[in-house]
């Protein structure tokens, strides 16, 4: 049985079922007390796996409750902006979203309307999608064309190329704001979508090429050999073999920068301007915070529109996006 | 034939170059490069842009605050991670608390931001209490605390976001690298005697240290680059203000080009040292 | 005193039962090998006793004490595993020392005893390395190191060979005898390798699907298993097995079938089969049984079998030939005299005395009364003492075995 995208170790499945066997056990043994040693229960040689024996020695009713009350913890905050969005104005003022259970009626969608009309958030949804949708494409394109470069072609010094792309992975944006806002304001590209695109795929190529290369690299050495043996350039190579075979790390990166750019607000303000016609929710949404800051009934219906696309996406596809978390972190 | 495979190669390579060298090379060298000039970048100031964020009171107080959530968002952080990890890899319903405690990577620093302003709220006390934290605390009797522009309390409350926000991260990292463990050798430090707590002193934590120095580099330069979360629940004011935002102030409040290269370049000097550990750890694995 | 007990002891998980009814007694001293395929539980039942799985029924004891219940720290004893399981961030050093650091030895005396154990071991120079630097031979060495400086009562070794290459292990494997003989403490050891059951153990108990199928010495076993399993897993190649019917009268009783084999049985194994006159059993003969008629052995009673050699294989100092009878393939060691060549029809001639055989349904061995009486006689030879076993064994194994894994 398959445990979602979480990486398990060479025991993460057998753990499931010895997590089931002990849980059985646990019955059985209520009756005997803890020793000194173990005060939460018998000592572990009853136990079966890693996990059981340490769960034993933290105490189970602990552990429990530690998990899971932090789990709800986690989503309060989240919980509260949903529920309120879904409040009138007056109701939000007077009390807390948590009694909002206690009187149904209150309950309305006249805040996403709205949000969505009055306030441009529908405007800005297609916004958002008009920015990210070809600034990831435009990323996983130009990484893809790179890192199999780096890993397959003969480029001379191509792995000193590759370090120097890699290390531009930590160069904070805000260095490079005021030069490429003159650049863009010389072609006369600020608060263009072409002017995003170009800057979104530049600074995701770092991260991009990285993941991407890795995985090139570690394709079947053979594969290729013998696809060059029958004759095939490089090109053909790219596009027949390579990218067929590496769907899932494009897909973890299209994901990761596709949420990434969805999310961005420090370079949609500085490249696009704050016009309303061409911003994108995250814009729009910081916009109303500092002119209607407490005109909450807006604001988090406006949040909401903004993160249900990002939700639904990791929820479906959460493998990638850790996957591609993941690569970024751990490897290398 | 080589030479013609190589020209193709360069050919790959020529838009990601191309981009980047726009981007990100030649804007880095520009903003240095402007840091010691004026407002417009007119004038040659030299070092006086520096002189005056490094003695300013309240850019000082940024970088302050930059500390601020370098110690306290970053050890939080992988703390809480590193114990969830341990946690969660002994219970049935893992997959599951691992995604509730992840999802709030998924959305934006802005919406994020939307949520806890949300939860801070502060009413006058005589008031219901519409913020969370603030019902928590009075239904205790104390009085209800202005989180967001109150002084002493305010960039802690900011950084709790940053942590709710960035926590899923550290856990899910080193719970792989915590899988990654193989379970004889937990079994063989049984055996040798080891209780569960020596072997979480001894074995565990040793074996997960390059885990825990990935996660800990990678929120260090966050915490350093820290922009949207600052500007949305504050925009740097009450002196929450962290150097990015300071930047960005400097840039469109203030019409300060050279002081906002200046600012730019001391987060890059900040930076350096943790960018050149990444590399050499990549060279290493290499 | 270190001996282990078994009681009926059972280990069952969500749906299967990995070890059942397993009851087996390892005297002090012992060096036992618990010998299986994958899967036959024996690695479960060890890690039974070294407390890494809990017991589902039945008792195990040490010494006198019941140890169900008891943290494996506690149990006095010692595990080297299958993949050494050493700790990587720790020096040699440290990964022998670590047990007794954690007993809270004082620092000079835990260097002291890990010296003592390295020097046992060979790895005296390797002690401030990290396992990562180690060859696969010298971490196993380090991992022996760890499990004697605890000086336990058993020493539990869970296939501690696999990960070696052939040679090492033929090397490994006579300096792990060594070791249980300077060391007389019992040793518990689980391999899926006949070869290491066979050269290493004074007793060897066979598992299959989680339950013993024998118990016994080493030589025991090869001349007497109590089944077809325990037959063809032990002694290598694997012993051949041919349908056959039992036919015959009082004077002659003879294993015949449509093939055109009919040997005769000899007197002191006909009466066992006077019961399955006319019925179906199977008959077991090992290669080394089976002999090219120009080169037989003396002193041994033989009875002639033709079949068609397919393949011959030049071993050097013999040759295999891969025959078939009918449709039944088998296999034979021959003197490497042997003129037998490639798509020849032969005959070969069979010891008789070496027969074995087998009911057909139940799989069980066809005992003589003489058999049973020869199971009595092993009785008194596992009170033998374990030293003399392995003295006396050391100057029986066979030298070809070696090659064979």
């Amino acid at each position: 049985m398959k445990r979602g995208p979480y990486p398990a170790g060479p025991e993460g499945e057998s753990r499931g079922d010895l997590q089931d066997e002990a849980f059985e056990d646990e019955e059985v043994r209520d009756e005997k007390e803890g020793s000194p040693e173990y005060p939460f229960g018998p000592p572990p040689a009853e136990e079966e796996g890693t996990g059981a024996r340490l769960a034993r020695a933290v105490g189970r009713g602990p552990l429990h409750a530690v998990i899971i009350g932090i789990s709800i913890l986690w989503m309060i905050p989240a919980l509260g902006l949903l529920v309120s969005s879904f409040r009138e104005r007056q109701a939000i003022t007077r009390t807390g979203w948590w009694r909002a259970f206690t009187t149904p009626t209150e309950f309305t969608i006249q805040n996403y309307q709205d949000v969505l009309t009055g306030q441009g958030m529908g405007t800005a949804f297609i916004n958002s999608v008009i920015i990210t949708v070809p600034a990831t494409i435009l990323t996983v394109m130009v990484a893809a064309l790179a890192a199999y470069a780096f890993a397959w072609m003969p480029l001379p010094g191509r792995n000193w190329w590759f370090l120097l792309v890699v290390a531009l992975m930590v160069v904070p944006i805000q260095l490079t704001l005021i030069p490429v806002l003159r650049l863009f304001a010389d072609l006369g590209l600020t608060g263009t979508y072409w002017g995003i695109w170009l800057a979104h795929a530049a600074y995701g190529l770092p991260l991009g090429v990285f993941l991407l290369r890795n995985f090139f690299v570690a394709l079947p050495k053979d594969l290729l050999e013998s696809a060059f043996l029958e004759g095939a350039s490089h090109t053909t190579a790219f596009f027949r073999i390579v990218l067929p075979l590496s769907v899932p790390s494009l897909a973890a990166l299209g994901i990761f920068q596709f949420l990434w750019v969805w999310n961005d607000l420090l370079i949609a303000l500085v490249y696009l301007g704050g016009t309303r016609d061409v911003a994108p929710m995250t814009v729009v949404i910081s916009n109303l915070v500092s002119s209607f800051g407490t005109e909450w009934h807006l604001l988090t219906a406006a949040a909401f529109v903004s993160v249900i696309l990002p939700l639904a996406i990791f929820f479906a596809l959460q493998r990638y996006f850790v996957q591609g978390l993941l690569a970024g972190a751990v490897k290398g | 034939m080589r030479n013609r495979m190589q020209i193709v190669a360069w050919v790959y390579v020529l838009p990601a170059f191309i981009l980047l060298g726009a981007f990100l090379v030649y804007p880095v060298l520009r903003t240095i490069y402007w840091s010691f000039f004026g407002r417009h970048s007119e004038s040659f100031v030299g070092l006086d842009n520096y002189q005056y964020l490094l003695t300013q009171q309240d850019v000082l107080i940024v970088f302050r605050n930059n500390l601020l959530w370098l110690v306290v968002f970053t050890g939080v952080t992988v703390g809480l991670g590193l114990i969830l990890a341990v946690l969660t890899n002994l219970v049935r319903y893992e997959a599951i608390a691992k995604a509730v405690i992840f999802v709030p990577m998924a959305i934006s620093f802005t919406a994020a931001a939307v949520i806890w302003r949300f939860m801070y709220i502060w009413n006058p006390a005589s008031f219901k209490q519409t913020g969370v934290l603030n019902a928590v605390i009075t239904s205790f009797g104390a009085e209800p605390v202005a989180w967001i522009t109150n002084t002493s309390v305010n960039n802690y409350a900011l950084i709790v976001a940053g942590i709710w926000m960035w926590t899923g991260f550290s856990l899910v990292v080193i719970s792989a690298g915590l899988k990654g463990i193989s379970s004889e050798i937990l079994e063989a430090a049984r055996v040798d005697g080891a209780n569960e707590f020596q072997i979480f002193r001894h074995i565990l934590l040793p074996m997960l240290k390059p885990v825990l120095v990935v996660v800990t580099v990678t929120l260090v330069i966050n915490s350093l680059k820290v922009f949207d979360l600052v500007y949305v629940m504050t925009f740097g004011n009450f002196d929450t203000d962290v150097i990015a935002n300071r930047m960005f102030k400097e840039m469109f409040q203030f019409g300060q080009f050279g002081r906002a290269s200046a600012i730019a370049v001391i987060l890059l000097v900040a930076i350096v040292p943790f960018m050149l550990f990444n590399i050499r750890r990549f060279l290493a694995a290499r | 005193m270190a001996r282990v007990f078994y009681e009926n002891v059972y280990k069952r998980w969500k749906e299967t039962v990995a070890v059942k009814d397993f009851t087996l007694e390892i005297a002090d001293k012992e060096f036992l090998v618990l010998v299986g395929p994958s899967g036959s539980g024996k690695s479960t039942a060890l890690r039974l006793l070294a407390g890494l799985d809990s017991i589902s029924d039945g008792k195990i004891y040490i010494g006198d004490r019941v140890i169900n219940d008891v943290a494996p720290k506690d149990r006095d004893i010692a595990m080297v595993f299958q993949t050494y399981a050493l700790y990587p961030h720790m020096s040699v050093h440290d990964n022998v020392g670590f047990g007794l650091r954690l007993r809270k030895m004082p620092k000079d005396q835990i260097h002291e005893k890990v010296v003592q154990a390295a020097q046992v071991l060979g790895i005296e120079p390797l002690l401030d390395r990290k396992p990562g630097q180690l060859s696969g031979g010298q971490r196993q060495r380090v991992a022996l190191a760890r499990a004697i400086v605890r000086e336990p009562e058993v020493f539990l070794l869970d296939e501690p060979l696999s990960n070696l290459d052939a040679k090492l292990r033929v090397q490994t494997r006579a300096e792990i005898s060594k070791l249980h003989q300077r060391l007389g403490t019992t040793f518990i050891y689980v391999t899926h390798d006949q070869v290491e059951a066979m050269t290493m153990a004074t007793q060897i108990a066979v598992m299959n699907f989680g339950v013993i199928q024998q118990v016994g010495t080493p030589q025991f076993l090869y001349d007497h298993p109590t089944n077809i399993f325990v037959a063809g897993f032990i002694g290598s190649p694997s012993m051949n097995f041919f349908e056959v019917t039992v036919t015959g009268d009082a004077d002659q009783v003879r294993l015949v079938d449509d093939n055109g084999l009919s040997l005769p049985v000899p007197a002191e194994k006909r009466r066992a089969l006077e019961s399955y006159r006319d019925k179906k059993i199977v008959f077991g003969i090992r290669p080394e049984d089976i002999h090219d008629p120009n080169f037989v052995p003396p002193e041994t009673e033989v009875a002639p079998f033709d079949a068609e050699v397919e393949v011959t294989e030049l071993m050097g100092n013999e040759v295999f030939l891969h025959l078939a009878h009918g449709e039944t393939k088998f296999l034979a060691r021959v003197d490497p005299r042997t003129v037998a060549k490639q798509g020849i029809k032969m005959e070969l001639m069979v010891s008789m005395d070496n027969m074995h055989v087998f009911d057909f349904e139940s799989e069980q061995r066809i005992f003589t009364p003489e058999e049973e009486g020869k199971v009595e006689l092993d009785r008194s030879v596992e009170e033998e003492p374990a030293e003399e076993q392995v003295a006396r064994r050391q100057s029986e194994v066979p030298q070809d075995q070696a090659d064979q894994d």
